[in-house]
């Protein structure tokens, strides 16, 4: 990404002309690929631009979040790298599931022969251990929107690295303005370990699916067969992620850029006849400008595993 | 492609004769069945439509159930016997997209929360925009009802939990969340086969504090009780707001166990729950009065004279209480159901004494012990007396028991020290009396005395 298209030593007259000569680089050396569409580059950047403001937040209150992130628009993001595959998963996520959502809100259906019960079992006044379970991954999951419901990436599901990368980035803008005062600059590096180590304290969505797939014990492929029926993504990739000892992001990704002949042997460990995954094949052959590839041997996208 | 498709059948003469279980439904709610006219008027007209040009058409359908919006494509393929119906594309409500709150960037104003709870209404989602009162900590799974105190309408019903029942959509839920009044509105959500999963929505901050309305003007220094507390109106408030959150949330719970929301529990523990719920609104009513509890210090202030049943009442005051005695394995002997005792008193204010007097036994009496209450007539009086088998009250206690705040120095937090003042003040504007019969390990009698009224 770093490697100018330019001859060494000139230099390219504007950022503009550097970043749309290095996107032709780029399609020129892959033609044939598929490039973002509009909506995934603007969900990225929320997902990006709300990030950057939660990292700031926690480290500084005092930080103007839009101030920070409006110089980082215009200068580009320091940390572009580290964020690009956490955040190009979750937008890809949310895509699906928004559309799974649009495109079927069909009524219940009669109940087949066989088929698991449409409800689960009634409610005891005390939850069950596994009911709590789920309940966590919800919330686990519902931490990744912000207020409005618009995606996000929840700080507890980030990598220490790319977490502490962010705060350091956010930290040295920070310092530019306080430099000058360093009884500030000194509370910011206090400030930066801080919110590390509580960061690493935290459990976030891959916890969650982690801890509700060991309650489910054997049950859990029929939770994960439930799950797809009742187009409970975030629920399947946290189960799918548990049995695969990765992080929900990672699996996340594996799932949405996986052809459909390949999604049974990646979901194999969760024991899932073929009929159940069909909803599954459906749903993800339905969103458009996927990035289908080879399966999930790519990188992993930077979340944590925990 | 696995689209879902939903099939029904009409005959010759406009009868639906096979409907999977969706479209059945619906033709249920329409009030009509199966082999009956089809009630969904749309549907119906387009079928005719095909039927008359005697070909397939395809159209949009839109119809509703009592909860929900539908919109779904129809296909009509028109046959000599009939017609068949193939609906696809089903959807139960408009755009509202489930990733996102049904609001608008500009309708989340300031001064709201996001939220969003499962089917059992516990909080998945707390988010606060800029501005807002701090969200309150350890919020994640609580319940709704729980973390905002549900406030009845005007109709003494919860938004809430109407919608709950009905899996629909709701606003101007009356709330009170960590001492600030909000309002909540959400939509329901439901995954793909259908089932409710929650609610999503917001709930925002009121914009001036609720009134507590006076019911008999404004504040009033009382002449002869001066600057009391219960003079002040502040007071009032003050009571209105200890009294309310709980009570509503008894009513809420019990509202939820009675409609099984859920699941399926027992039938009996159902009515139990009913009868909760039921009284506690009346209750709810009371609340209103107490909150105004100045009135009743004021000279000349008068109860109606209903016709009241003190048996009657007495065994609703067990209804109500039975449970808490159970807990103790306190066995309460009440009035049969053919013991009555007609007097005059208002209804509402016999029954907060007698639940003060039956609360009290209950809370002072021994584990495994019981409770007597009978009803009896002197003269003109009609009367009722609660006895227990607690430890008694001596002839000094028993001279100031009834006095305000007086708790025979008790310090649990069994009690305000008001019941009993407030019970005797009722007795006495009711033209009654209360008073107590006791010794030490005697137990204590209470009697309630009221005028008797010959039954018709």
């Amino acid at each position: 990404m770093s490697e100018s298209v330019f001859s060494p030593g000139i230099d390219p007259p504007s950022p503009t002309l550097s970043v749309r000569l290095r996107e032709l680089a780029d399609y020129l050396a892959a033609p044939a690929a598929g490039r973002l569409t509009e909506e995934q580059r603007a969900l990225s950047l929320g997902i990006a631009r709300r990030l950057v403001h939660d990292v700031a937040a926690r480290l500084d209150p005092a930080i103007d979040p839009a101030g920070l992130w409006d110089e980082w628009l215009r200068g580009g993001l320091p940390c572009a790298s580290r964020l690009a595959g956490i955040c190009f998963a979750r937008a890809e996520e949310h895509r699906w599931r928004e559309q799974s959502a649009q495109r079927t809100s069909p009524p219940p259906a009669p109940a087949e022969a066989g088929a698991p019960p449409p409800e689960e079992p009634a409610a005891e006044a005390s939850m069950s251990d596994t009911e709590r379970a789920y309940l966590a991954l919800r919330i686990a999951d519902r931490r990744r929107f912000d207020a409005l419901g618009n995606p996000a990436l929840a700080i507890a599901d980030l990598d220490a690295d790319v977490f502490r990368g962010l705060l350091l980035d956010i930290a040295a803008w920070r310092l530019a303005a306080v430099s000058a005062d360093k009884n500030r600059a000194a509370a910011l590096g206090d400030a930066v370990r801080a919110a590390t180590a509580f960061q690493a304290s935290e459990r976030g969505i891959t916890h969650a699916g982690t801890v509700y797939a060991e309650h489910l014990g054997t049950d859990l492929p029929g939770a994960a067969a439930i799950a797809i029926d009742r187009h409970d993504w975030p629920t399947l990739v946290a189960l799918a992620a548990a049995v695969h000892r990765r992080s929900y992001d990672d699996m996340a990704l594996a799932l949405l850029t996986a052809e459909t002949a390949s999604l049974p042997s990646l979901l194999a460990p969760l024991r899932l006849d073929h009929a159940a995954l069909a909803p599954l094949e459906a749903s993800l052959a339905m969103l458009p400008a996927r990035a289908v590839g080879e399966g999930d041997h790519g990188e992993p996208a930077g979340g944590r595993d925990r | 492609m696995s689209e879902r498709i939903i099939r029904g059948r009409i005959d010759r003469s406009g009868a639906l004769v096979s409907a999977d279980a969706p479209l059945l439904r619906l033709q249920q709610r329409a009030g009509s069945a199966l082999d009956k006219p089809l009630a969904l008027p749309h549907l119906a007209r387009l079928v005719a439509l095909a039927q008359r040009l005697h070909r397939d058409i395809s159209r949009p359908l839109y119809t509703a159930d009592d909860h929900s919006d539908i919109h779904a494509l129809v296909r009509i393929t028109p046959d000599a016997d009939g017609a068949s119906l193939e609906i696809t594309d089903w959807r139960t409500r408009p755009i509202a997209l489930p990733q996102m709150p049904p609001v608008a960037e500009s309708a989340a104003a300031a001064q709201s929360w996001t939220w969003e709870c499962d089917q059992q209404l516990r909080l998945v989602a707390l988010r606060a925009a800029p501005d807002t009162p701090v969200l309150p900590a350890g919020w994640e799974g609580r319940s709704l009802s729980e973390l905002f105190e549900l406030q009845p309408d005007d109709d003494g019903h919860f938004p809430v939990l109407r919608a709950l029942a009905r899996q629909s959509r709701f606003d101007g839920q009356r709330v009170q969340a960590s001492d600030t009044a909000m309002t909540l509105s959400g939509e329901a959500l439901f995954d793909a086969t259908g089932r409710f999963t929650g609610f999503r929505g917001l709930a925002i901050v009121d914009e001036a504090p609720r009134p507590v309305e006076p019911k008999n003007g404004g504040a009033l220094i009382d002449p002869a009780f001066g600057s009391l507390p219960l003079s002040d109106p502040q007071f009032g408030r003050r009571i209105d707001g200890a009294l309310r959150g709980p009570l509503s949330r008894i009513i809420a719970t019990a509202e939820t166990i009675s409609g099984q929301f859920d699941g399926p529990i027992r039938a009996d523990y159902a009515r139990y729950a009913g009868d909760i719920a039921h009284a506690g609104r009346h209750l709810l009513g009371l609340v209103d009065d107490l909150a105004d509890l100045q009135n009743i210090e004021r000279p000349g202030f008068k109860a109606a004279a209903d016709e009241i049943d003190l048996g009657d009442l007495a065994r609703r005051a067990v209804g109500l209480l039975g449970m808490k005695a159970e807990e103790k394995g306190i066995r309460i002997d009440a009035p049969r159901v053919d013991d009555k005792m007609p007097a005059t008193g208002e209804f509402r204010r016999v029954l907060q004494v007698l639940l003060n007097l039956l609360g009290n036994a209950i809370r002072y009496s021994p584990e495994d012990s019981q409770i007597w209450i009978r009803v009896d007539r002197e003269g003109d009086r009609a009367m009722i007396t609660v006895a227990d088998q607690g430890q008694g009250i001596d002839a000094d206690q028993q001279a100031v028991v009834f006095e305000k705040f007086e708790r025979l120095g008790r310090t649990d937090s069994g009690g305000s020290g008001l019941g009993l003042y407030i019970a005797r003040r009722l007795a006495r504007a009711m033209d009654g009396d209360l008073t107590v019969d006791s010794a030490p390990g005697q137990g204590a009698r209470f009697t309630l005395s009221l005028p008797a009224r010959d039954a018709a």
